[in-house]
């Protein structure tokens, strides 16, 4: 659904007067810090060709009767849409919203007045004073008719088939068919899991040439690595030889696609689908922060499929995001605090480091992350105000990016965290300081900083905290480690490329000791004796009203936003 | 239409009054039945099933629908019918059953890797073999849970499982281009 909480440039309240260039910004962030940044309007994900019914204003719009009720659509949309916003879902199969059209499944033929055929809804453009019918005898005889063919050579391998119980030609079939079968003849015989590309096994058996998958590469990639080959039952969806599927969005095609047939390696017989629980949150595997579902079970993480979102990422998301739910895995997961390489008491763990940090005239170094989050950095940047420290800012390593919607910038908050730390000098600098013992003590916001020998054999003499989610060589060289919650277990909010504000939503409860590293913060500045700077929630809620997002502050104020969902529940995926 | 109304006379003769004929006339049957059951041969009327004594075969007495430990049947080439499908670990209300899923490498593509029926938590209801979609677990073994002395010993493997069970009659991949002449037989939906 389109996120109406991300406002766009046009619904935005009055801005805030923008911030100084970064160089010459004083240092003085509160418990109120802003990260608030002036948005970018210029960069539009991949978006549809396909206009959405509702109306805009300032656009033309027509008046349509569906199923009896007039309903008021943009010009130039289809009647498949114009039928949703009237409240008809009217069974499809090649119909995507974010991709052409193609209308070759005829699974959505509809009866319109004063036309003698029955007419495919996705290709027929809505005219003014048109009468639609979506559900009289003919269209519901033509609709049953239709997936009988299509069933006609579908293996009907359900129980071994990934996409069992998120299927659309199941739901349809249950819906609309739902009749014992009449074919007698061998069904024709395909090539079964295949192995197509990188990420992508193919089941040629049990796809229903939609074409979904072949559109998708050609329109958003554009690469078109996937073809059909062969005519008429013998028709099949393959690859050309020596030309797989490797492009950095291949993953798309298994959440389009309507059946089994393109399954991922990654997820292949991991869970069944209907045992997945679906949070909504951000990917954090770059600038761009795609509205993504995190799926996941008895606090284990399955996959990441992208969320419709009009303003960021349209309906896709990259192969390299979907893969950062590797980063949760439960092994590498730091449960509880460590103090010189022994496990202690999370309390016990503050204290100490609040008490090393505290020493009169200590030379103190803190180093915000651009992979945390706002509140994390807000946290860190009143730590480093009270104590007087030095701000340094770290990030991953940049990587590829390209104009579809992957970012050279690897780090989720890079603009947030730039604001919230101020004028902060970056990882080459502190890595130089460390090894030349400049600091007695430094505290690390997470994991990323990637350190040397020379570094880490410096972070084992001085006082060293980090606030790590998961073991890493950086945890593994400092003196005293906080088990902080990972970005699956946070309340919290990132600002992407954009500046647009997304949000994490917490798929389960940290277990052990882990906390969100923004009260960690605040148990260490209390622990030291000084004043409170507020909770995580506090400053979840100041963000959310300093950004106007309605999401963030139905999700700090009311628990059954945070609620993940049962994806039995759900609609079918593709 | 009138019911019938049995009148009980409340009167009590001189007979009725003294009670011992009454208390005669019962021990009189219990005798008969004491000196019927154990003089002669084939134990009488009783129907007690002498349940756990060698010579008895305690299968015999059971329904053919009777629910036992479960087993794991196999297919044509030995190897297990099970497909992993998750459809009885879905639908066991105990959640007692433990499947996890692996490619096969061969045509059949997915089985379990492990399949673990904690015989414990199992409430013998029998959803598991209504839901396998493909006749890989049955309760028809006819054998109850033996009593174990540790919790592991009644947690079965898919090696144990599969031990009781044997090849199943269910035809592989269904009935093929045949079925029009067999289904009906099966399922008398299909005759329409």
């Amino acid at each position: 659904m389109a996120n109406s909480d991300t406002p766009s440039s046009a619904t935005l309240p009055p801005r805030l007067p923008d911030p100084p260039p970064p160089a010459s910004r004083t240092v003085a962030p509160s418990a109120t810090g802003s990260v608030r940044i002036p948005e970018v309007s210029a960069a539009k994900p991949p978006m549809a060709p396909n206009l959405p019914a509702e109306p805009v204003e300032g656009q033309p719009t027509v008046r349509v009767v569906i199923d009896g009720t007039e309903v008021v659509v943009r010009k130039g949309t289809n009647v498949l849409e114009a039928a949703k916003l009237a409240g008809k879902d009217i069974c499809h199969f090649c119909y995507h919203p974010g991709l052409s059209i193609a209308a070759s499944c005829r699974q959505c033929l509809v009866e319109i007045e004063k036309n003698p055929k029955l007419q495919p809804s996705c290709q027929q453009t809505v005219a003014e004073g048109m009468v639609v019918h979506t559900e009289s005898p003919t269209v519901l005889e033509a609709r049953r008719a239709l997936l009988e063919f299509t069933l006609k050579n579908h293996p009907i391998d359900c129980p071994i088939c990934d996409k069992a119980g998120e299927c659309t030609l199941q739901r349809h079939y249950m819906d609309h068919d739902h009749q014992l079968t009449r074919v007698d003849v061998p069904k024709i015989r395909k090539p079964k899991h295949k192995d197509i590309g990188r990420e992508i096994v193919l089941d040629a058996e049990r796809c229903i040439l939609c074409s979904r998958c072949v559109r998708f590469c050609e329109e958003i990639p554009k690469t078109g690595e996937l073809g059909m080959q062969f005519r008429g039952e013998n028709e099949s969806l393959d690859v050309a030889e020596g030309h797989p599927l490797d492009n950095a969005y291949s993953m798309n095609v298994v959440d389009i696609c309507p059946v089994g047939a393109l399954t991922a390696k990654d997820f292949r017989f991991a869970i069944r689908a209907w045992e997945l629980r679906s949070t909504h949150t951000t990917c954090t595997g770059c600038a761009t922060g795609c509205a993504v579902e995190l799926h996941h079970r008895h606090e284990q993480a399955y996959r990441i499929v992208p969320r419709f979102d009009a303003t960021t990422n349209g309906h896709w998301m990259c192969d390299e995001g979907r893969h950062t739910y590797k980063e949760l895995e439960p092994s590498r997961r730091v449960r509880r605090a460590r103090v010189d390489g022994e496990e202690v008491l999370l309390g016990h763990a503050v204290a100490m480091a609040a008490r090393r940090l505290r020493g009169r005239g200590r030379k103190v170094a803190v180093v915000f992350s651009a992979a945390a989050s706002n509140e994390a950095n807000l946290a860190l940047a009143d730590l480093a105000s009270l104590i007087g420290a030095e701000r340094y800012i770290v990030g991953r390593p940049a990587g590829k990016g390209d104009d579809v919607l992957r970012d050279a910038d690897k780090n989720p908050n890079a603009r947030g965290a730039a604001a919230a730390a101020g004028a902060a000098k970056h990882e080459g600098e502190l890595a130089l300081e460390l090894a030349g013992r400049a600091y007695e003590a430094v505290v690390f916001l997470d994991g990323t900083f990637e350190a040397s020998d020379v570094v880490g054999s410096a972070l084992c003499a001085i006082t060293s905290v980090c606030l790590a989610d998961r073991a890493g060589p950086l945890s593994d060289a400092c003196t005293i480690v906080l088990p902080a919650s990972s970005w699956a277990e946070t309340t919290g909010s990132l600002i992407n490329r954009h500046g647009r504000l997304r949000v994490l939503r917490p798929a389960w409860r940290a277990e052990g000791d882990r906390r969100e590293r923004a009260d960690l913060i605040r148990e260490l500045v209390l622990a030291m004796g000084e004043r409170d700077i507020g909770s995580a929630r506090e400053r979840s809620r100041a963000i959310a009203e300093q950004h106007g997002s309605s999401e963030l502050a139905a999700l700090v104020s009311d628990a059954k936003a945070t609620r993940p969902t049962l994806l039995r529940f759900s609609h079918s995926r593709g | 239409m009138t019911i019938g109304v049995k009148k009980v006379s409340l009167h009590r003769t001189a007979r009725d009054q003294v009670f011992l004929p009454a208390i005669l006339e019962g021990l009189l049957t219990s005798a008969r039945h004491f000196f019927k059951n154990t003089m002669t041969k084939g134990m009488g009327d009783v129907d007690t099933i002498r349940y756990g004594e060698p010579d008895v075969d305690i299968k015999t007495y059971y329904p053919d629908r009777f629910r036992g430990v479960h087993r794991l049947m196999y297919r044509d080439d030995g190897s297990v019918r099970c497909v992993a499908c998750m459809c009885c670990s879905t639908v066991c209300p105990a959640k007692c059953i433990y499947i996890v899923a692996e490619d096969r490498q061969d045509n059949a593509e997915k089985g379990p890797a492990s399949f673990v029926i904690d015989e414990l938590k199992c409430v013998v209801c029998g959803l598991c073999v209504e839901a396998c979609p493909c006749d890989a677990i049955r309760m028809d073994t006819k054998q109850h849970m033996t009593p174990t002395e540790r919790r592991e010993d009644a947690v079965l493997g898919k090696v144990e499982l599969m031990s009781r069970g044997g090849p199943s009659v269910a035809t592989q991949g269904g009935l093929g281009p045949e079925f029009r002449a067999v289904a009906p037989q099966a399922d008398p939906r299909f005759g329409q």
